[in-house]
C-alpha cells in the first residue's frame, strides 16, 4: 500500500499520511465524523465511568469507593460468582459449539439441518427466558424436581449459582456456535485430508489440525460469551436466588440506591477482565490464519469417523434436545393458564397492550440500530481497508471494543454523560438507537474488512482508470460488492438488538419501553404466563424476519 | 443487483410497518385519543393494564406505563430530577410521596374528585393524593406445609421457628416496597434494635429474597416456597385463580400503606394529567381501583376484603420515610 509519491518523500511520514488522507476531502471528512462519533459514543461512557469511579465530577478524586467495595464481602463474592461462572459458562459453550459444528459442518441430512436451526434458536430469544423455563422444570418443585425426587428422595434447588450457569449457558449459546460453525465451515479441508492420508486418525486429526486451524474463531467466539456472560444480569436477578453476582448488584446500585460512584467500580471490575481478555486475543494471538478462510474455493469438509460421530451426536443431539425442552416450555406457558398448576388452554396472556407497544417500539428501535450498525461499520471497515489513516490501528482497536466492553459500563456511562448538557438525551428513542448502534458498529467493520481484503484493488483500479473518480468507484464498485457484509451486519445487529437489556435498562422511560426489559419485569414478578407470551410473539417476529430475509435471499441470488 | 437492495429495503420496511399495524389492532377499542402521558408506577403490571384501560374509556387518554419497583422509581425521580420522565406518577409509596414532596418534586393540583376523601389520605395542598391502601400478608401453601409435615404460623414470631428453614421467600427491601413495609412494621412494632435481631433470626430460614413484592406470592403459589411474605391483592388475586393458597394475617398486626398519585412538577401535560388525577378520585375510577384493591379512599366505595382494619398497626409513614436511606444502608451491610 506504500504509493507515496516520490515527491514527497523528504516530508515527514506523518505529515505525508496527513497529505494523502486529505487528497481525497470526502472520505477525510467522512473519517473525523466517525472517529468523532466513535469518541464520544464508545469511548466517553466509558471514561466517565472510571472517572466516576474515583469520585470525579462529585468532588475530588477518592479511593472511598473502592475501599468500600474492598471492605464489602458480598462484592467479593460477586466478583468471585461473576468470574467463575463466566468462565464455566464459556468453557461449556465452546464445547457444545464445536461439537455441534462438527456435526452440521460435515454431515448433510435433515436432522443435522434442523440442528442448525434449533442451534441458533435461543439468539431470537430474550436470554433469560430460560431461567423461567429452568424454574418450571427444576424448581424446588418443578415438574422434573418432582419426578426425581419421588424417585430418589431428597430435594435440589436449581435457584443460585448453578442456575443461573445453566440458563447462560442456554441463552449465550447461540452467538458462541454462530462464530465457530462459519469458521468450521469455511476451513481448509485439504489439511485434514492431509493429515489423515499421513495414517493420523480422525481424533487426533482434530486436536492438531482441524481445531488449531479455527482457532482464531473459537477464541473470538469465546471472548464475544464471557463478555456476555459476564455483562448478564438478568438470569441471576430471576434465578441466582440471593446469590450476588457483580452485573446485577451494579443494577441494583443504579435503579435501588442511585449509587453511581459504586457502580461504576463494579463496571471498573467488570471491564477489567473483559479488556484483558480483548487485548490477550487482539495482540498475542494474532491470526495464525494458515490461509484458513479460502471462501468456497476449498475441497468438501472431511466426514466424520464412525467414533468422532458417534460421539458428537450423542452431545449434540442431548443438548438441542434441552434447547428444544426450554422453548416447549415457553410456548406452553404462553398458551395455558398457569402452567403446571391450571393446564387450561388460554389465549389470555397475549392480550396485553403494553407489552405490544413495547414490542412495536423494540422494532423500529432495532430496525433503524441495525441499518445504522450495519451502515456504518461498512463504511468504517472500507475506509480503514483501502485508505491511510493516521491512527486507524487505534480506531479499529476501539471500535472492536465497542463489542467487548460489558453492557453494564456501556449502560452506566450513558446515564452519566447523557443525563445532562451538551447532549441531554435521556429517556429519548435517539438515545436508545445509538446505543444499541454503536455496541454493535464492530460486527459490521470487522465482516467489511475481511471482504475487502477479499476483493482485489484491481477492479477499483481498472474502474479509475477507465476515468471513474474515487467516490464513483466507490458507489459504482464496492458499495454493490459490500451488500453481504451489510447484511449480515444487519442480521446480527438487529437480533441482538431486540434482545439486548444489560445496557438500554438503564436508558428507558415510560414513552420508550422495549420488549426485552418488559418481558423482564414481568419475569421479576413472576408472572410466567404474561412473560412467555410476549417472549413467544418476539420470537415468532424475529425469526418471521429471518424467513423474509432467506426469502429475499433466493429470490435476488445474494449470498446472506 | 441494485435492484435487490431496494426491494430488500421495501420489504424490511414494510415489515416493520406490519409490526406497527399489527399492535394497533391489538388496542381495541376505537375511542378518539385526545393525547398521551407518561406514567411511572409501581403497581401490579396486570392490574395497571385494567387501569390505563379504565383511563382511556373515560377520558380518551391514552397512558405510557413504565412499572418500576418503588425503590427503582424513586432513586430515578432523583438522577431525573428536575427532568422528569415522567408526568405523573399512579401508584407509589406513601412514604416516598412525603420523599418527594419535601425535594420539591410534586406539583400541586386541588381536584374536585376528591373531595369526599378523607384528608388523612390526601395532602392539604393537592401535592399527592392516596387512591387504595394495602398491608402485608402472609401466602401460606397449605399443600407444601402438609407435605412437609409444618404448622401454619400464625405471628411474625412464628416465622423464627427452626422448622420453617428454607422454607420463607420475601423481597428484597432494597428494591421492593413490600419489602420495605414489612421491615418497617417489624421496626415499629419490636423496636430497632430487637427488629434487627429478629431479622438476623429470620434470615437463617429464607430462601430467597426475590426482587419484586409481588414474586414471593407467586412463588408460593407454585409450591417452590411454603411461606411468602407478600401484600394482600397478590394472594387474593391467586386464590381466586385456583392456587392451593391460604392467607395469614400475623397476630401483632401488620403494616399497611396509602398508595398515591401525584402529578411531576414543570410536566408539560398539565391538563391531561388533572384529567387522569381527577378520573382517579372520581366514583367510577375508584370503582375501577376497588376491583383490584382491598380497601381505596373514598366513602362509600368499598374495595374488595371485607373489614381488616382492626389487624393494622398504626403504622408511621413519616417514620419510614425518614429512616429509609439508614435502615437501607444497613441492610445491604448486614444481609
Amino acid at each position: 500500500m506504500e504509493t507515496v509519491p516520490t515527491v514527497k518523500k523528504r516530508l515527514r511520514p506523518f505529515q505525508a499520511k496527513w497529505q494523502q488522507f486529505w487528497s481525497e476531502p470526502w472520505f477525510a471528512i467522512a473519517t473525523i465524523i466517525l472517529a468523532a462519533a466513535i469518541l464520544i459514543f464508545i469511548v466517553a461512557p466509558v471514561f466517565a465511568v472510571l472517572l466516576k469511579s474515583f469520585g470525579i465530577g462529585t468532588g475530588q478524586l477518592t479511593f472511598d469507593y473502592y475501599k468500600e467495595f474492598f471492605q464489602a464481602s458480598y462484592y467479593w463474592e460477586a466478583l468471585k460468582n461473576s468470574l467463575l461462572s463466566a468462565i464455566i459458562t464459556t468453557v461449556v459453550v465452546l464445547f457444545l459449539s464445536i461439537n455441534i459444528a462438527l456435526y452440521v459442518t460435515r454431515t448433510k441430512n435433515a436432522l443435522s439441518k434442523s440442528f442448525k436451526g434449533i442451534a441458533l434458536l435461543p439468539l431470537v430469544a430474550p436470554p433469560f427466558i430460560f431461567s423461567l423455563s429452568l424454574m418450571i422444570l427444576f424448581g424446588r418443585s418443578g415438574i422434573v424436581t418432582d419426578y426425581v425426587s419421588d424417585l430418589f428422595g431428597g430435594q435440589f434447588s436449581i435457584y443460585g449459582f448453578w442456575g443461573v450457569v445453566v440458563a447462560q449457558i442456554i441463552g449465550y449459546f447461540p452467538i458462541g456456535y454462530m462464530l465457530i460453525e462459519s469458521t468450521m465451515r469455511n476451513s481448509n479441508a485439504d489439511l485434514e485430508y492431509a493429515a489423515l492420508d499421513l495414517g493420523s486418525n480422525q481424533w487426533k486429526t482434530l486436536g492438531t489440525v482441524t481445531l488449531p486451524l479455527a482457532k482464531s474463531g473459537i477464541i473470538k467466539a469465546g471472548l464475544l460469551v464471557f463478555v456476555m456472560a459476564l455483562a448478564d444480569f438478568s438470569n441471576p436477578l430471576i434465578i441466582g436466588g440471593g446469590e450476588q453476582f457483580l452485573a446485577s448488584e451494579a443494577y441494583l446500585l443504579v435503579v435501588g440506591q442511585h449509587n453511581l460512584e459504586l457502580a461504576a467500580v463494579l463496571g471498573v471490575f467488570l471491564i477489567l477482565p473483559s479488556l484483558i481478555v480483548f487485548i490477550f486475543q487482539t495482540y498475542f494471538l494474532k491470526d495464525s490464519n494458515v490461509g484458513t478462510i479460502s471462501g468456497e474455493t476449498g475441497s468438501q469438509n472431511v466426514p466424520l469417523s464412525k467414533s468422532v460421530k458417534a460421539f458428537v451426536v450423542t452431545i449434540s443431539s442431548m443438548f438441542i434436545a434441552f434447547i428444544l425442552l426450554m422453548f416447549i416450555m415457553v410456548v406452553l406457558g404462553a398458551f395455558v393458564k398457569i402452567i403446571g398448576i391450571n393446564n387450561t388452554f388460554t389465549l389470555e396472556h397475549f392480550n396485553n397492550e403494553t407489552g405490544w407497544d413495547s414490542l412495536s417500539m423494540s422494532l423500529y428501535v432495532s430496525f433503524i440500530s441495525a441499518i445504522l450498525a450495519a451502515a456504518i461499520g461498512i463504511l468504517q471497515g472500507f475506509l480503514f481497508a483501502r485508505k491511510p489513516i493516521p491512527g486507524k490501528k487505534l480506531f479499529e482497536f476501539l471500535t472492536l471494543f465497542g463489542l467487548a466492553v460489558p453492557g453494564t459500563v456501556m449502560g452506566i456511562g450513558y446515564v452519566l454523560i447523557f443525563n445532562g448538557p451538551p447532549f441531554f438525551l435521556t429517556g429519548t428513542v435517539m438515545i436508545l438507537v445509538l446505543n444499541m448502534t454503536f455496541r454493535k458498529i464492530g460486527v459490521g467493520m470487522e465482516a467489511a474488512i475481511s471482504k475487502m481484503h477479499q476483493i482485489d484493488t484491481s477492479m477499483e483500479e481498472a474502474s479509475s482508470d477507465l476515468g471513474a473518480g474515487p467516490y464513483k468507484t466507490f458507489w459504482k464498485v464496492l458499495v454493490p460488492l459490500m451488500v453481504p457484509p451489510f447484511v449480515a451486519g444487519f442480521i446480527y445487529a438487529f437480533m441482538t438488538a431486540m434482545v439486548s437489556i444489560s445496557s438500554v435498562v438503564f436508558l428507558i422511560s415510560p414513552d420508550t419501553n422495549l420488549v426485552a426489559i418488559y418481558i423482564l419485569n414481568l419475569a421479576e414478578q413472576a408472572k410466567v404466563g404474561l412473560a412467555s407470551a410476549m417472549s413467544f410473539i418476539m420470537i415468532v417476529i424475529v425469526l418471521a424476519c429471518l424467513g423474509l430475509l432467506k426469502f429475499v435471499e433466493k429470490r435476488t441470488g445474494i449470498r446472506i | 443487483m441494485k435492484k435487490s437492495v431496494l426491494s430488500f429495503l421495501i420489504l424490511a420496511l414494510s415489515l416493520v410497518f406490519v409490526g406497527c399495524s399489527g399492535d394497533d389492532s391489538g388496542s381495541g377499542e376505537a375511542k378518539e385519543t385526545k393525547g398521551s402521558i407518561d406514567v411511572y408506577t409501581h403497581n401490579d403490571s396486570e392490574e395497571m393494564q385494567d387501569f390505563v384501560k379504565g383511563l382511556k374509556e373515560e377520558t380518551g387518554i391514552e397512558a405510557n406505563v413504565l412499572r418500576l419497583s418503588s425503590g427503582e422509581g424513586w432513586s430515578r425521580m432523583k438522577s431525573e430530577a428536575p427532568d422528569f420522565g415522567a408526568d405523573m406518577q399512579w401508584g407509589m409509596l406513601h412514604s416516598i410521596a412525603l420523599k418527594a414532596e419535601k425535594e420539591g418534586f410534586l406539583e400541586p393540583y386541588d381536584s374536585p374528585t376528591w373531595e369526599d376523601v378523607p384528608d388523612e389520605f390526601k395532602d392539604e395542598d393537592g401535592k399527592w393524593y392516596g387512591w387504595s391502601y394495602w398491608f402485608n400478608l402472609l401466602a401460606i401453601n397449605t399443600e407444601i406445609l402438609e407435605e412437609k409435615g409444618l404448622d401454619k404460623p400464625e405471628s411474625w414470631e412464628d416465622l423464627l421457628d427452626p422448622q420453617y428453614k428454607g422454607e420463607i421467600v420475601l423481597p428484597d427491601p432494597g428494591t421492593s416496597g413490600t419489602a420495605y413495609l414489612f421491615v418497617s412494621t417489624i421496626m415499629q412494632i419490636l423496636g430497632e434494635e430487637e427488629g434487627w435481631e429478629y431479622f438476623e433470626k429470620l434470615d437463617e430460614n429464607v430462601g430467597q429474597y426475590a426482587k419484586s413484592g409481588d414474586a414471593p406470592a407467586q412463588m408460593t403459589a407454585q409450591g417452590e416456597y411454603a411461606i411468602g411474605i407478600t401484600w394482600d391483592q397478590a394472594v387474593y388475586n391467586r386464590i381466586e385463580e385456583g392456587y392451593p393458597l391460604e392467607t395469614v394475617i400475623p397476630e401483632e398486626g401488620v403494616g399497611y400503606d396509602l398508595d398515591v398519585v401525584w402529578m411531576f412538577k414543570d410536566t408539560e401535560n398539565r391538563a391531561l394529567v388533572e384529567e387522569a388525577i381527577d378520573y382517579i378520585g372520581s366514583e367510577g375510577g375508584m370503582k375501577k381501583s376497588a376491583e383490584h384493591r382491598s380497601m381505596v379512599t373514598k366513602n362509600g366505595v368499598k374495595g374488595n376484603a371485607d373489614d381488616i382494619e382492626q389487624y393494622l398497626i398504626d403504622y408511621d409513614a413519616v417514620w419510614a420515610e425518614e429512616n429509609r436511606e439508614r435502615i437501607m444502608k444497613e441492610w445491604r451491610e448486614r444481609f
